[in-house]
C-alpha cells in the first residue's frame, strides 16, 4: 500500500474523469455494424426473412442454460441433434441450476467469464450490466437481424422496444415478442358452487364482491376466497391483476411510477388514489370476512390445500396452475369444477394489462470479436424470432413431434405428451426430446403461443386479445444514467419495503384507511417526492436528446 | 460387629445417594424440555419420510402427519429411475471424500506445527488464518481466483478453496498444545524426527479429534453445494445437494415481474421433493451415530488441560 499524496490523489480523479468523458464524448460517431468484415466467418451471404439459417461452416457459440427440474438438460435430445442439422450450429453449453439463474449469470458476467449468449433474461434485470459494457448494446447491430425487425415492424412494437432503451438511446437486451399481450392470470372459481348458488360468473370486481358475498351466506364458516404467490411478498398475482384494473399494478407488476397518459406524466402508484381504492376494496373483502386474510402470507402449498378441502371457492393462478395444480388436487371429488374467468374489469375499463415483451437475450461484448459473430446474430435471429424457427422450438419437426390438420393447427402426435394433452403417453415432448423448452420457446403470433392450449383456455384468450392494451403498459423510454440509478435503487429499496408493510396492514385492518393522507406524507418523507422528480428529469432529458 | 439381622436381611438403603427434592424437580422439568425439544425436532423429519411415501393428493389436503396415507412407492422408483439422480450422488460421495482427505491432512499438519511453541513466526501464521475468519475477498474475485487456477469444473474448486476451517484449525491447535510434551521428548531421544513423531506419537493419541473432525468436514461438504453451483458448469458434474436445491427452488427461485414463462410453472410433486430429501440425509443419518461418541467428547477435548 503506498500513500496516496493528496495531490496524486486529485490528478488520478481528474484523468479518471477525462477518460470517462473522452469515451462518453465518442458516443456513436461510426456506424457499428459497418466494420464486421472481419466477423462474417460462416454467415450468410444473404439472409432475408423466412429463410432457413444454415452456416457455411459448423460453427460452436457458448450459451447460458437454464436447468429446469421439471426437464433437465439431456445431451442427446433431439432438439440438439436436429438444430445442428438445419443450422450447422452446436452450442457449448453452461448449465446453470433454475433455483440461482440469477445470481450465477450476475457472478458470470461480472467476472468476465460469461459465454456469448445469455438467454432468459427478464427485463429490467439487464440495466444492471449496462454501465460495466459487459453487454453488447444490441440495438446497434438489429440490421443484421431481418426477422426480428420484420416482426416488430409487423406487430407495431415500436413504442414497446424504445421503453427498453437506456439514457445512451440504445438498449442492451433482445426481447421475446408476442403479437397479441398473454395475460395468463386470473381468477379462478368453482363453477359447481356457482350453479349451486343460481350465479352468473362474476365480470366486473363489483359482481366478484356480489358473488362472494353470496357464497359467504350460504357457507357462512368459511372464507369463499383464498389467495397465494405470497413468497416473497404478499399476493403478488392478486395485487397484480387487481391493481391493473384500476390503473394502478401492485405486486407481480409493481413500477413504483406509473405513465399516466391522460396528463403526460409519471405518477407515484403506490401513492395513487388508484392504489387507495383497490387497497379499500381489500380491506372491505378482509372485513367482511370473504377474503382469508392468511393469503398474504401462506405457503401456495397452504392455498392449494383450502382449495382441495373446500375451505375456499376462489383464488387466483393461471392456465398451468388451473390444470395441474386445483383440478389435479380436485380430483376426489367428482362434483367440483374450476373455471378461469377472464380478468375482471375494474375502474380502468376492459383494459388488457399484459406486455407484449417477454424474457429474451443478452449479448456478450466479447461475441463481438468472435469471427463467428454475424453468424451468431443470425442464428439467434433464425431461432427466436423466424416463423419456422420459433416453430421449430416449440413444437418440434413436423411429422415426427406434431402434424398439421387441415387448416394448418398443429396437433402434437399421440405418442408424445406436453401440458397434460396426452397423460398417457410414453414420451415427453420437453423431457425428452427438448421442444418446449422455455429457454428458446417463447413469444410469436397467437397461433403458436396458443397452439397447445386448450379449447377453454383459447377462449378465455380469445376474451383477453379482444381487449385493448392498457395504456400504461407502454410508457415512453425514461432511462436513468448510471449515478441516477444508484440513487434510485437506494430509494427504491426503502419505498418499496415499506409500501409492502403498510398496505398490508391497510386492507388486513390493522391501520384504518382514515389514515391514508398520514400514510402519503410519510412516503414523502421516504424521498418519493425526490423518485419522481428524477424519473421527470430522465422523461424530459431523454425526449430532448432523442426526439 | 456383624448382627445376625444384617446378614438375613438385605440392606434397604439401595445404592447412591438419596436425590434431594429439589433434585428430582429438577429430573421431571429436564425430562419434560428434553422431550419437547426431540419431538419438535423429530417431527418434521419423520413428517418428511411419511410424506415420500404417500399420495400427492393427501399430502395437499394437509392429511399426512406421522403416518403415510395411501402408501406408494412410486416416488422412490420415480426419483431413483433418473440415472442423473445417481450420477450427482456418486458426485457428492467423490466430493465429500476428497474434500475431507484434503481438509483433514492440511488441517491436522497446519494445527500441529502451530501447535509448537518454539515455532518462529508462529504468531504470523496464526494472525494470517484469523484474518480469513473475519475478511473475505468477496464473490467476484473468488470466482476470478478460482477460474484463473484452472480449477473450474474440477472436484479441487470445491476441496481447495474451503480447505481449511479456521474454527476447526484452532480446537485442533489447543488439543495437540494439551499432549504432554515429555511424550515428543523421548521419543526424539530415541532418534525419532518430527515426521516420525507425528506419524507414530502424536496421531495415534489423536483418534478422538481427528474423528471428530472428519465428521464436521464430512458433514459441511456433503450438506455444500454452492461451491459446485458456482464452479460447475456441467450438469455431471453437480453434486446431489444441487440437484436436490433445483428441484425444490426451482421455478420459484426469484420474483419475476410480470408472467412467467408458461412452460417453467409446474412445481415439482411434493412426493418427488420428499423423496429427494430423504435420500440425500440418508447417509450422514446412519454415520452419524457411530461417530457420535467421539463428538461430544472431540469438542470439549481442546477445552480442559491437564
Amino acid at each position: 500500500m503506498f500513500l496516496l499524496s493528496r495531490r496524486r490523489l486529485v490528478a488520478a480523479a481528474a484523468s479518471a474523469l477525462a477518460l470517462t468523458l473522452g469515451l462518453t464524448a465518442c458516443g456513436d460517431d461510426s456506424d457499428p455494424a459497418q466494420e464486421l468484415s472481419a466477423n462474417r466467418s460462416g454467415a450468410m451471404e444473404n439472409f432475408k426473412v423466412g429463410d432457413q439459417f444454415k452456416a457455411t461452416e459448423p460453427v460452436k457459440f457458448s450459451i447460458l442454460l437454464l436447468n429446469n427440474a421439471n426437464y433437465p438438460v439431456k445431451p442427446d435430445w433431439l432438439f440438439w441433434q436436429e438444430l445442428e442439422k438445419r443450422t450447422n450450429v452446436t452450442f457449448d453449453q453452461v448449465a446453470v441450476p433454475g433455483s440461482d439463474y440469477e445470481q450465477k449469470r450476475s457472478v458470470l458476467i461480472s467476472a468476465g467469464d460469461a459465454p456469448l449468449i445469455i438467454p432468459k433474461t427478464y427485463h429490467p434485470s439487464e440495466n444492471a450490466f449496462v454501465s460495466s459494457g459487459a453487454i453488447l448494446p444490441v440495438s446497434d447491430y438489429i440490421d443484421l437481424m431481418p426477422n426480428y425487425k420484420d416482426k416488430v415492424a409487423k406487430w407495431n412494437l415500436g413504442p414497446e422496444i424504445d421503453g427498453l432503451r437506456q439514457s445512451d438511446g440504445k438498449y442492451y437486451l433482445l426481447p421475446g415478442l408476442h403479437e397479441k399481450a398473454w395475460q395468463d392470470y386470473s381468477l379462478v372459481v368453482r363453477t359447481d358452487i356457482l350453479q349451486e348458488l343460481g350465479l352468473q360468473e362474476p365480470k366486473t370486481w363489483d359482481d366478484v364482491y356480489t358473488m362472494l358475498k353470496a357464497m359467504k351466506a350460504k357457507y357462512p364458516n368459511i372464507y369463499p376466497m383464498t389467495d397465494r404467490y405470497s413468497q416473497p411478498r404478499p399476493t403478488g398475482n392478486l395485487y397484480n391483476i387487481l391493481g391493473s384494473s384500476y390503473g394502478a399494478p401492485g405486486g407481480w407488476g409493481f413500477n413504483h411510477a406509473t405513465w399516466d397518459a391522460a396528463s403526460g406524466k409519471y405518477f407515484y402508484t403506490a401513492a395513487s388514489d388508484k392504489w387507495k381504492d383497490w387497497v379499500t376494496f381489500l380491506n372491505k373483502l378482509v372485513s367482511e370476512k370473504l377474503l382469508d386474510p392468511e393469503s398474504f402470507t401462506q405457503t401456495d402449498d397452504q392455498a392449494r390445500s383450502k382449495i382441495a378441502t373446500d375451505k375456499s371457492f376462489v383464488i387466483t393462478g393461471n392456465a398451468q396452475a388451473l390444470v395441474n395444480d386445483y383440478r389435479a388436487d380436485l380430483a376426489k371429488n367428482p362434483k367440483a369444477q374450476m373455471k378461469k374467468i377472464p380478468l375482471p374489469i375494474g375502474p380502468a375499463g376492459e383494459v388488457n394489462p399484459a406486455p407484449r415483451l417477454e424474457n429474451g437475450v443478452m449479448i456478450s461484448t466479447k461475441a463481438k470479436d468472435n469471427k463467428n459473430f454475424v453468424a451468431m446474430m443470425q442464428l439467434i435471429d433464425w431461432l427466436f424470432y423466424s416463423d419456422a424457427g420459433q416453430e421449430f422450438a416449440k413444437l418440434g419437426i413436423e411429422g415426427t413431434t406434431y402434424t398439421k390438420d387441415a387448416s394448418g393447427k398443429p396437433q402434437i402426435v399421440d405418442s408424445i405428451n406436453v401440458v397434460g394433452m396426452h397423460p398417457k403417453a410414453p414420451k415427453h415432448l420437453q423431457k425428452d426430446y427438448g421442444f418446449y423448452n422455455g429457454v428458446f420457446a417463447y413469444g410469436g403470433k397467437p397461433e403458436l403461443v396458443q397452439a397447445f392450449f386448450s379449447p377453454e383456455e383459447q377462449e378465455y384468450q380469445k376474451v383477453l386479445n379482444a381487449r385493448p392494451a392498457a395504456p400504461w403498459v407502454v410508457p415512453p423510454p425514461a432511462p436513468f444514467t448510471d449515478e441516477e440509478r444508484e440513487q434510485a435503487t437506494l430509494w427504491e429499496t426503502g419505498l418499496r419495503d415499506y409500501i409492502e408493510q403498510q398496505t398490508l396492514r391497510f386492507i388486513l385492518g390493522q391501520r384504518p384507511l382514515t389514515e391514508w393522507d398520514k400514510y402519503v406524507t410519510e412516503l414523502k418523507s421516504k424521498n418519493m417526492d425526490q423518485y419522481m422528480e428524477l424519473q421527470q428529469k430522465a422523461y424530459d432529458r431523454y425526449k430532448k436528446e432523442h426526439g | 460387629m456383624v448382627t445376625l439381622d444384617a446378614i438375613r436381611r438385605p440392606a434397604r438403603r439401595k445404592r447412591g445417594i438419596r436425590p434431594t427434592r429439589g433434585y428430582r424437580a429438577f429430573m421431571v422439568v429436564n425430562a419434560i424440555v428434553l422431550t419437547g425439544v426431540v419431538v419438535v425436532t423429530l417431527y418434521p423429519f419423520i413428517n418428511i419420510v411419511a410424506r415420500s411415501m404417500s399420495d400427492q393428493a393427501y399430502i395437499i389436503s394437509g392429511q399426512v402427519n406421522l403416518l403415510p396415507k395411501g402408501f406408494n412407492l412410486s416416488a422412490y422408483e420415480h426419483v431413483m429411475k433418473d440415472p442423473m439422480f445417481w450420477r450427482n450422488y456418486r458426485n457428492t460421495v467423490f466430493y465429500t471424500t476428497v474434500a475431507t482427505v484434503v481438509a483433514l491432512v492440511l488441517t491436522t499438519t497446519y494445527a500441529y506445527v502451530l501447535s509448537k511453541k518454539h515455532l518462529k513466526g508462529r504468531t504470523f501464521l496464526v494472525a494470517v488464518a484469523v484474518f480469513t475468519m473475519f475478511f473475505n475477498g468477496g464473490l467476484i474475485p473468488n470466482y476470478i481466483l478460482v477460474t484463473s487456477l484452472g480449477l473450474k469444473n474440477s472436484v479441487w474448486a470445491i476441496a481447495l478453496p474451503n480447505a481449511i476451517s479456521v474454527f476447526n484449525l484452532l480446537v485442533m491447535k489447543a488439543f495437540f498444545e494439551s499432549l504432554p510434551m515429555d511424550l515428543e521428548e523421548a521419543a526424539a531421544v530415541d532418534g525419532l524426527n518430527t515426521y516420525g513423531i507425528l506419524f507414530r506419537i502424536v496421531l495415534p493419541l489423536s483418534k478422538a479429534i481427528v474423528a471428530t473432525m472428519v465428521l464436521f468436514y464430512a458433514v459441511s461438504f456433503w450438506n455444500s453445494w454452492f461451491s459446485a453451483f458456482l464452479y460447475m458448469d456441467k450438469q455431471e458434474l453437480f453434486p446431489v445437494t444441487v440437484y436436490l436445491r433445483n428441484l425444490i427452488a426451482g421455478s420459484t427461485g426469484a420474483e419475476m415481474a410480470g408472467a412467467i414463462a408458461e412452460t417453467d410453472e409446474a412445481q415439482v410433486d411434493a412426493t418427488i421433493k420428499s423423496v429427494t430429501i430423504v435420500l440425500t440425509t440418508l447417509p450422514i443419518l446412519t454415520v452419524y451415530p457411530f461417530i457420535q461418541r467421539y463428538f461430544v467428547s472431540g469438542i470439549m477435548l481442546g477445552a480442559v488441560k491437564g
